[in-house]
Parts: structure tokens; C-alpha cells; sequence
């Protein structure tokens, strides 16, 4: 499902140049959940970046569902992110002067959807996350954990194939954090594939993988399990 | 989705109230200035009658000093004098044709209450009317014969015939103006034309006249004219015939002239008339006879006062001015979006789809720098009509295609305004924005 192969990721100044990614190779099958731990600077959040198509590499080849994303466009890109990934940030990154249906409904209306399908699947996304009552509240009206399960039913409103989790817990207490680490286990065993980028190695040790990056390499991959995944394809990961 | 992006830009104007205002402050001023001089220049170079303007033609013949032209550089004189127009209406090949002049006079209403009114009027061939498509609504114009019998007939203006017979249908009553007495044949409906052309001479934006008369009047009971009477050599006696038979130029003249041909036989018959003229020992300089068309004519007699231009064009340069400032303002504003843009752009938007949600909200901007500029125009207005009193009375007014030109114009100089801010904007990084969140 997602295939990176050698990926490079250089970022240059007139006076130094930064190697983000280093041949940097990794292969993930529908349905699992990944965990990316590593040190602050070792590449995670870059390695998700270029996964959500934030950002493109500087080499290497990269394969969505079997799309070869290198040379798309901006119009190929954003359609892509829309249609087939879901976003979840450390800082929520919701809109604070929208409410909450108004902030699942943003990339619902990046699609060509009628509004009474969208206003089903925001309501059923919020239903999900368990704030269906809270939709006409705005964001500051909401406890931390609160609006990352909105940031979360934002994600899940456009059906994604993947879940990209950048420290989804980062900003909430062990409670809060608790309980958005099963939503997202809920989310994974309804058949969505999830990588999540986390400092914590209790949330990682939850997920049927983690993959250690350091110094911008894949080093080193953990399988506690195998991912209650029918097809799931060997994982094939290389660090140069 | 345009009603979302609408939505969009309230609220995104909403979140930052005094940005917003300071743009709408900096549109707006820059919108009143120019609307205010772009009105006035617009009413004075506005064609007045833009479906015949290029064939009715204005008359020049240079019956002026041998030693000194009438205007440099070597312009004939405006108007004609006596003979030459009595000659031209007489024999020259057009359509149709007038000599007038403006005359003036006291029109008595009738019963003992009513107080005289002083009247200004144009004294013309029945043509006018039609040449110039004058809507009437009571009556018509007099016929050819009362102007070659000399009737005493009359077309009174709406205004009038409300004074004298309170807006009733007055046709075939008698109404009496100085000393005489004349029949109604026809009042005019509402005929304001801006500029006056055909009579630029006595000022091209002065109300239409009162009253019209037949012109073979004037000389018949030797009326008190009102127009601009030019002579450059002295008339060889004293008393009305004299002045008739005098070089002195006083009589405007227009010819219906539609095809080329009309005018190239026109021009032919001035030249012959000229020649002709110059055996009797008239017309001492060279030939220089001239058709000029309703907006040429305008041109010429400078009815766009070339201070009111460079006004015009000061005003644009400081709209101009204002853009630049909002665009300043506008890059202020959709760098705090940043966060938001590329939130959107990982949710899924194109950086297209941004584009036009800023646009969208430029142009909101726009419209409300629009509206309150219309507003400060509107004040602008009212200043230089204080200013310059009732002369500008018809110019320094904002009519509809004004207000939708406004309003035009100041979305279209936000959007434009918005173009390299809004750019910006969708080329923020979303991962770098994402990140520093």
C-alpha cells in the first residue's frame, strides 16, 4: 500500500545542506499500525511529510496504492491527500472560528459531494469520536482531548485509506492520551491503516510494529505481532 | 462552493476587524478621489447622443480677419454669420439642417397671481427637433412653412409649460412671451443632454432651453439674443440690418450628414459657396472650411477642461497609491492565515481552490472599499458643487453606470491588489507551517 524505496530527502541552504532521509526504504501493507519512534532530528516527521505528500523527495521512488507520486502535480497531490489520507497533528490544527461540523466539513468540501452526504458523514464521524452533541461548539469550548477526537473525525469524515498521526498525544495528559490511543486502535481495526510518529514508547509498544529512524535511516524494526490483516505482504524494510 | 468561499472571506474579515477596516479605509479613499473626477469627466466626454453622434456634423467656414485666425491654430470660428447661415440653410445638400442662436425673454403666465419668468430660448428650423431627437409629450415640432412664414409658434420645455399651465397639455394654447404672443405646438419631455452640444459655444453644460421658436423670428421682430456674438471688423452702420449683413459670427450650425458621400458633397458645396463668396470680397483667408462630427466637435471646443484630466489621472495615480498600501495590508493579513492555508492545502485543498477563496475575499474587501468610496464620492461631489455652484450642476452627479463602475472598480482593484499577496499565501509550505504549529 505504501512502498518507499531509497527516498532522499536533502534540505539546502547557501551554506549547508541538511540530509533529512538517507536511502530511506519502507514498505507498509493495508490495515497495519505502525508506530515511527526515534530522537528529536532523526527524520520522522520528515518520513511522514513526504508519506502525506507535504513534501517531495529529493530521490527515490515512492508508491501510493500502487500510484507512483514522484512527478504529480499540485492538483494530483491535493486530490490524493484528500481522497486516500487522513491527517492527525500534535496541535490539533483545528479552525478556531468554525465550529466543530464546520471543521470535519473542511475536506469534505475539497470533493465533489452533495451536502446531504457530507453533512452524514461529518455527523457519523463525530459520532465516532463521541462529540456528535458538541457540533455547533467552536473549538476553545473543548478540552485538549476533545479537539483531537474533532481532528480525529475531521480525518475519519473523508474515509481514508491511511491515517498519518504526528504525535497525536503529544499535548494531552496520560487520560486524554489514553483514551485517543484506543479511538485510533478502534479506527485500525475497522481496516484503516495508521502511522503514527510518537516519542512515547508505551503508545508505540501498543502498535503491531515501530520503526526506529535515526539520522534520517531506518535502524532498526520491532514486530510484536502480525497484523490481523488478510494479505498482509512481508515487511521489507531496508536502511542503507 | 462559491457561497462557502463567501463565507470564508466574512468570516476571515471578521476575525481581523481592524485590518479589514484599514483595507476598506484604504480602498475607499482611493475609490472617492478618482470615482469623484472619473464622474465629472466621464459626464463632461460622455457622448451625448451615441447613435447618430458621428453623423450630425458641426459647420465651419473661415469668414474671419485676413491678418489673425479666429483661433490657433488656424481654426475657423464657431459660428456662422447671418449670411453665410441664411445661405448654407437655403442651398446645402444635407439631410437635414439648422442654423439656431439662443434668445431670451419674459414669458407671463396668465392670470393676475402668476409672476413673470425670465426665459432663456433657441431660436431654430423645425429640423432641430428631429436632427436632435427631442422627445416631446404633448405635440410636435412646428412644420417647414412656419418656419419660412414666420409663424408664430412655439414648443415650450416640460418646466415651463408646468409654471405657465401646470403640466397639462397646453398644445394649441396662446402664451405670451415679452411682448408677443405664440401658440403652443408641442412641449418637450425630459431632454437634458450632457454636454449641450449643440451649442457649446454658450456653455456646454447649461440647462436646455425654455422655449423654441421658429428662427426667421429673430430677425422678424429683431428678438434680444442671448448667445456669443464674435466680430472682427466693425458693421458698416448702425441697426439691425446692418449687424445682419455683418461679418460678425453668431449662429450655430449642424448638418445631418450619414454617408461619406453626404459629406464629401457637403465639403464640395462649402468650397464652391466659399469661392463664390470670394469674388464679393468675403472670406479674405485661404479656404479652410470644416465638418466636424458631435464628439470631434466636443474635442475641439475643449468641453473636457484639460485641468479636470490632469485631475482625473492625479486621482488614479492615487488610487494607485491606496492598492499599494493594500496590498501591503493584504500580505499582513494572509500571512496570519499561514497556519490555516496550509492546514487546508494538507486537508486537501489546491493551491487553485485557495486562490480563488482568497480572491473571493479580496474582492469582499473590494466591495466594501467600493461602497464607502461611493459614499466618500458622493461627499467629493457635493464639494465641488459647492465649489463651482450650478455650471457643474449636471456633471458632478453619480448616475447608475457610475455607482456600478465604482463598485467595478473597486473589486476589480482588490482582486488585482490580491493577486501577488494571494499568491504567497498558496505557496506556503504546509509542512513547515504544520510544524511550527
Amino acid at each position: 500500500m505504501l512502498l518507499m524505496k531509497n527516498i532522499k530527502k536533502i534540505y539546502r541552504t547557501e551554506v549547508i545542506e541538511t540530509h533529512a532521509l538517507r536511502d530511506f526504504s519502507l514498505e507498509v501493507a493495508e490495515g497495519e499500525f505502525v508506530s515511527v519512534t526515534g530522537p528529536s532530528g532523526s527524520g520522522k516527521t520528515t518520513f511522514l511529510n513526504i508519506a502525506g505528500l507535504l513534501e517531495s523527495s529529493t530521490d527515490g521512488t515512492y508508491q501510493l496504492d500502487g500510484v507512483d507520486v514522484s512527478n504529480l502535480n499540485d492538483n494530483a497531490r491535493s486530490q490524493l491527500r484528500n481522497e486516500k489520507i487522513g491527517f492527525i497533528f500534535q496541535s490539533f490544527n483545528l479552525i478556531p472560528d468554525l465550529n466543530l461540523f464546520d471543521n470535519v466539513d473542511v475536506p469534505l468540501r475539497y470533493r465533489a459531494m452533495s451536502a446531504t452526504e457530507r453533512k452524514e458523514r461529518i455527523e457519523s464521524a463525530l459520532e465516532t469520536v463521541g462529540l456528535a452533541n458538541r457540533m455547533k461548539h467552536i473549538p476553545s469550548q473543548l478540552s485538549g482531548g476533545q479537539q483531537q477526537r474533532v481532528a480525529i473525525a475531521r480525518a475519519l469524515a473523508g474515509s481514508p485509506r491511511f491515517l498519518l498521526a504526528d504525535e497525536p498525544t503529544g499535548n494531552l495528559d496520560s487520560a486524554m492520551a489514553e483514551s485517543v490511543m484506543e479511538l485510533l486502535e478502534d479506527i485500525n481495526t475497522q481496516g484503516t491503516t495508521i502511522i503514527m510518529v510518537t516519542h512515547d514508547p508505551m503508545l508505540a509498544q501498543r502498535t503491531p510494529r515501530i520503526i526506529d529512524v535515526k539520522d534520517g535511516l531506518v535502524s532498526e524494526i520491532h514486530n510484536h505481532q502480525k497484523p490481523e490483516i488478510i494479505n498482509t505482504p512481508e515487511v521489507a524494510i531496508t536502511g542503507a | 462552493m462559491f457561497g462557502y468561499y463567501l463565507r470564508l472571506s466574512w468570516l476571515s474579515i471578521r476575525r481581523n476587524p481592524i485590518l479589514s477596516s484599514l483595507m476598506v479605509v484604504a480602498i475607499a479613499v482611493g475609490i472617492g478621489a478618482s470615482m469623484t473626477t472619473i464622474t465629472v469627466n466621464y459626464a463632461m466626454g460622455s457622448n451625448p447622443i451615441p447613435h447618430k453622434s458621428d453623423s450630425l456634423f458641426a459647420v465651419q467656414v473661415d469668414s474671419w480677419d485676413p491678418n489673425e485666425a479666429y483661433r490657433e491654430p488656424n481654426i475657423p470660428p464657431d459660428q456662422l454669420t447671418y449670411l453665410d447661415a441664411m445661405a448654407l440653410m437655403e442651398n446645402a445638400p444635407a439631410t437635414r439642417q439648422v442654423a439656431m442662436t439662443k434668445v431670451f425673454d419674459i414669458i407671463v403666465p396668465e392670470g393676475v397671481e402668476a409672476k413673470p419668468i425670465e426665459a432663456l430660448g433657441r431660436a431654430t428650423f423645425s429640423d432641430f427637433f428631429s436632427m436632435f431627437d427631442v422627445p416631446f409629450l404633448y405635440g410636435g415640432s412646428w412644420d417647414h412653412s412656419s418656419d419660412n412664414n414666420r409663424q408664430m409658434v412655439i414648443v415650450l420645455s416640460r418646466e415651463i409649460n408646468e409654471k405657465v399651465f401646470g403640466d397639462k397639455n397646453s398644445v394649441g394654447k396662446f402664451v405670451r412671451v415679452g411682448s408677443h404672443t405664440f401658440k403652443v405646438v408641442g412641449v418637450l419631455g425630459n431632454y437634458q443632454p450632457i454636454p449641450k452640444y449643440y451649442d457649446v459655444t454658450n456653455g456646454p453644460f447649461n440647462d436646455p432651453e425654455d422655449y423654441y421658436i421658429p428662427f426667421n423670428l429673430v430677425t422678424e421682430l429683431e428678438l434680444s439674443r442671448a448667445g456669443n456674438t464674435n466680430c472682427w471688423k466693425a458693421t458698416e452702420d448702425s441697426g439691425f440690418e446692418a449687424f445682419l449683413n455683418s461679418e460678425c459670427v453668431w449662429i450655430q450650425f449642424w448638418a445631418e450628414l450619414p454617408t461619406t458621400q453626404d459629406q464629401q458633397e457637403y465639403l464640395s458645396f462649402l468650397k464652391n459657396y466659399v469661392e463664390s463668396q470670394k469674388e464679393f470680397g468675403r472670406f479674405p483667408r485661404p479656404i479652410n472650411n470644416r465638418l466636424n462630427d458631435v464628439m470631434t466637435w466636443m474635442e475641439l471646443q475643449n468641453v473636457v477642461d484639460n485641468s479636470a484630466k490632469v485631475m482625473m489621472w492625479l486621482s488614479i495615480m492615487f488610487l494607485m497609491v491606496c492598492l499599494l498600501n493594500t496590498i501591503g495590508l493584504l500580505l499582513t493579513k494572509f500571512t496570519t492565515k499561514a497556519p490555516e492555508i496550509a492546514l487546508r492545502r494538507a486537508l486537501g485543498a489546491s493551491k487553485m481552490t485557495l486562490f480563488i477563496q482568497h480572491s473571493i475575499e479580496s474582492a469582499l474587501i473590494g466591495m466594501g472599499g467600493g461602497i464607502v468610496g461611493l459614499l466618500l464620492a458622493w461627499l467629493g461631489l457635493k464639494g465641488i458643487l459647492s465649489l463651482f455652484g450650478s455650471e457643474v450642476e449636471h456633471v458632478a452627479h453619480l448616475d447608475v453606470s457610475m455607482i456600478l463602475f465604482a463598485i467595478g472598480l473597486a473589486v476589480g482593484s482588490a482582486i488585482i491588489a490580491g493577486i501577488y499577496p494571494t499568491w504567497r499565501a498558496c505557496n506556503v509550505q504546509p509542512a513547515v507551517q504544520l510544524k511550527t504549529q
